[in-house]
């Protein structure tokens, strides 16, 4: 790791408090995965934000696991004069499956909202403090307790639920 | 840094929570020929001014994630260019290089599969330009400039038809390299063709940048600054107009694109006019960038296909590519099965919403059409606008077109838009 942790850091050119990360894998030249905890992240994509300058927010993507949720943060470190960017997969880890809650990243990254809100959609996962974490994708009759792109509903399940609003709703007109 | 970006999060659609200064407010969508997805656009405005925009999106969902969990890798190279209808081949390029990462046969892919790979994305971003361009000047006014670019768009679906068998879904390429070779005798059919196309664009080029009437509609309209870029971040050619200089081909280069000659397109202006340059600037190089590989494929051999075997390691990758409308990313997840564990896509056009939103701040209404279609969203037809006087609780409904007519007249004659 801290091969990796020195490239990274040599790219971004900051020091990055080596508690706050679990892991940081190289997946290709110029193209890393940085592992921290819940409790760490914001604190590290502050950092990357604020003292390395990375700007450019890609989207998110949940990641359902055996025990745990995590939410990766694709980010895009920006070397303009170079005409050059350097991929980081930023990935949340130990977000509890019981109780999923994650710190927003909405103060750093205006386009968080939209995919903040696209992951509380489709996993149910909670971001502490994002000022307006409301429905953005499912459609207004989807029961709230379903969260479809979990592994406990399967593609039948999807189906059946998905045919009940559309008869709900011919009824109802 | 969001404070100044608050107006997005106001989603209430009947206007209650709208803006104080704000004494109209149009509500355009949610299926609208003005929305990429069917989107809701919700404008305030004070007399013909803008002063804030928001939109609701999420009315077209197709479960195109979750079905391709339950589909094996194989059947998703099929599945995938589904996710959009123009730009398919850069939604397969993305998934088959993810799954040729994930499998390990990165290496074993050709020249030659590459190149055609290549050649079927720039043909798609021609066509898509060409499209776009056409449908910007029939927004504000100009049908003759549509009827000439989608004419000559119909060179290039000819070489994808004659190539792939396809006009819009070529679905050319598997893991592991593509399945149908471009013969010497197609590629000379298509070289007097490809010339052809570009004495044409040069032609468009010449009426946006020479023609006063379709000039003075995009000209220092929706002026989106590098600063206000940056915190929105845009991507594709939405971004390059205003001097972010990204595209991925450069800056994260995939296939080939950094052994092929090509200029890198951006303009520093920020109106609509400069995203319309660097479209047609980029269909330009495109078109000699498929030129050259067709050049090159002469004296290229190799197989085509590489053996990938249905079960794919444990594993995960993001990868991504400049699609005609921006930033295309992907992120496969593998568990050793021949089924993905999850994949996640993200088209480009999600990423341009905030953009084009701040954008439309403090514009006139007539120029809507023209901002909304700056970020290329793709088509739906047949919706209306409904656009409500509060005071008198008076509602105007109007189609596509009377509602262009309106916004043209409203322009050209100088007067009011209700």
């Amino acid at each position: 790791m801290s091969a990796e942790l020195k490239e990274l850091e040599g790219i971004l050119n900051v020091t990055l408090p080596e508690k706050l990360i679990e892991d940081i894998v190289k997946v290709e030249e110029g193209h890393f995965n940085v592992h921290s905890t819940v409790k760490n992240a914001y604190e590290l994509m502050k950092i990357l934000h604020e003292e390395a300058g990375v700007y450019h927010l890609s989207t998110i993507s949940g990641i359902e696991k055996e025990k745990e949720f995590n939410i990766c943060y694709h980010l895009q470190h920006r070397i303009e004069e170079e005409f050059r960017e350097i991929p980081i997969n930023f990935f949340v880890t130990k977000v509890d499956k019981g109780n999923p809650k994650t710190p927003s990243m909405i103060d750093f990254f205006v386009s968080a909202d939209y995919y903040e809100r696209e992951i509380y959609d489709f996993f149910g996962i909670y971001f502490e403090s994002h000022p307006f974490l409301q429905r953005l994708i499912l459609p207004e009759r989807w029961p709230d307790d379903v969260r479809p792109l979990r592994k406990e509903y399967g593609w039948e399940q999807i189906k059946e639920i998905t045919l009940d609003i559309a008869k709900k709703a011919l009824e109802e007109d | 840094m969001t404070g100044e970006f608050r107006s997005r999060f106001r989603t209430l659609t009947d206007g209650s929570d709208a803006p104080p200064d704000a004494d109209h407010h149009i509500f355009i969508g949610p299926q609208h020929p003005w929305a990429e997805e069917p989107a809701h656009f919700i404008i305030h405005v004070k007399g013909e001014r803008v002063v804030e925009a928001d939109i609701r999106i999420g009315f077209n969902l197709r479960g195109i994630e979750k079905a391709m969990e339950n589909k094996t890798w194989r059947q998703n190279t099929m599945l995938v260019p589904r996710a959009c209808g123009i730009c398919s081949a850069v939604h397969q390029n993305i998934y088959v290089r993810v799954v040729d990462r994930l499998a390990g046969v990165e290496d074993q892919i050709s020249e030659r599969a590459r190149l055609i790979r290549m050649f079927s994305l720039e043909a798609e971003r021609v066509h898509s330009h060409i499209l776009w361009y056409g449908i910007l000047a029939h927004d504000a006014g100009f049908d003759t400039m549509l009827h000439i670019s989608w004419r000559d768009r119909e060179i290039i679906m000819d070489i994808v038809e004659d190539f792939s068998g396809n006009r819009v879904n070529p679905a050319l390429m598997l893991p592991g390299g593509v399945k149908r070779d471009i013969p010497k005798e197609k590629a000379d059919k298509a070289r007097p063709m490809l010339d052809e196309l570009e004495k044409k664009v040069l032609y468009h080029k010449k009426v946006f940048t020479e023609e006063a009437s379709i000039r003075n509609r995009l000209e220092d309209v929706g002026v989106l600054t590098k600063d206000d870029a940056k915190k929105t971040t845009p991507n594709g050619p939405t971004g390059r107009g205003s001097g972010l200089p990204f595209d991925i081909r450069k800056s994260y280069p995939y296939e080939l694109y950094d052994k092929i000659d090509w200029n890198l397109v951006y303009y520093t202006e920020g109106d609509i006019l400069a995203t319309t340059m660097v479209r047609i600037d980029e269909t330009l190089e495109s078109i000699q960038m498929c030129k050259q590989i067709l050049d090159r494929l002469e004296s290229t051999q190799g197989e085509l296909l590489a053996r990938v075997k249905p079960r794919i390691p444990e594993g995960s990758y993001m990868s991504r590519a400049e699609a005609p409308r921006g930033e295309d990313i992907h992120f496969g997840i593998a568990n050793g099965t021949d089924t993905p564990e999850r994949y996640k896509i993200r088209a480009p056009s999600l990423g341009n919403i905030d953009a084009t939103l701040k954008r439309m701040d403090g514009e006139y209404i007539a120029d809507m059409p023209v901002i909304l279609r700056s970020y290329d969203p793709c088509f739906s037809c047949t919706n209306r606008v409904m656009i409500i006087n509060e005071k008198t609780g008076e509602k105007m409904i109007l189609n596509q077109d009377d509602f262009a007519r309106k916004a043209i007249k409203a322009k050209k004659y100088n007067r009011s838009f209700f």
